[in-house]
């Protein structure tokens, strides 16, 4: 007979604080939404500056002439300060999937604030990301809730 | 997209993935007593050193496409991180999660061809 699904999961690293800002699941919806903040922020910079060409525009580093690339860089240091003290409370395979939240806060938001066209097969595919990322945190987030 | 952006693409959710295994590890090291700072710093350096070169890496495939058309790639990460944890960290998921990976893959086939 196959182990109970709870003792599959890997165990939570250490107790939390009992205030309730610094529950990890907090801090990874907060660290989410700065992530999200952050690659829109990093979008816009990218496209503010001169497009280099040959090998050289793979590396952004010219996207550093520009204000929005250091706001960008500015949310997404705020946002590893949130995952550096999640990882400390929660196991890996779960705080990493349910991070990917931003799967749908980032199409949306360069749909809604910076008018990225969005294919119906290309939202196909983000919703199919999204559901496979729900069938990996879900049976956690309700053992999560049982201890 | 051309098959040198798709390439930068996997290799940037390689580099993620190190970093935050790398991080994971440092942080695993914090509440062993007595504290190996040695251990810590190093993993998390190379941590650090992952994402970095990653963030470079993304910011130029920004300038490239349409946010919404490479950010998806990151969809690949939960596929590698449970991968990375399972080996390196030796974190295990229930098997109703490698559905979870499967229909990941399936929806970045769809948002690529796309």
């Amino acid at each position: 007979m196959d182990a109970p699904v709870d003792s599959q999961l890997p165990k939570r690293a250490k107790a939390p604080p009992s205030n309730w800002f610094l529950n990890p699941y907090v801090q990874i919806a907060i660290g989410a939404l700065l992530v999200t903040a952050s690659e829109l922020l990093l979008w816009r910079g990218a496209q503010a500056v001169v497009h280099p060409t040959g090998i050289a525009k793979f590396l952004g580093i010219n996207a550093l002439a520009s204000g929005w690339t250091w706001l960008g860089i500015l949310t997404y240091v705020l946002s590893f300060i949130c995952w550096i003290y999640v990882l400390r409370y929660v196991p890996l395979s779960i705080a990493f999937p349910a991070i990917n939240i931003v799967h749908v806060l980032v199409p949306f938001g360069s749909w809604l604030f910076l008018h990225d066209q969005i294919s119906p097969m290309r939202w196909g595919g983000i919703a199919l990301v999204i559901l496979g990322i729900l069938l990996i945190v879900g049976p956690v987030a309700q053992a999560e809730e049982r201890l | 997209m051309s098959a040198l952006a798709i390439t930068f693409c996997i290799v940037c959710q390689f580099l993620l993935v190190m970093g935050q295994l790398f991080l994971k590890h440092a942080m695993n090291c914090v509440d062993v007593t007595p504290r190996p700072w040695r251990r810590v710093i190093w993993n998390f350096a190379a941590g650090v050193g992952a994402l970095t070169l990653w963030f470079f890496l993304w910011v130029g495939l920004m300038q490239q496409s349409a946010l919404s058309r490479i950010f998806p790639f990151e969809g690949l990460n939960p596929a590698l991180l449970v991968l990375g944890a399972w080996i390196f960290l030796k974190e295990r998921l229930p098997p109703v999660a490698w559905v979870g990976v499967l229909m990941i893959c399936v929806g970045i086939g769809l948002v690529t061809v796309s």
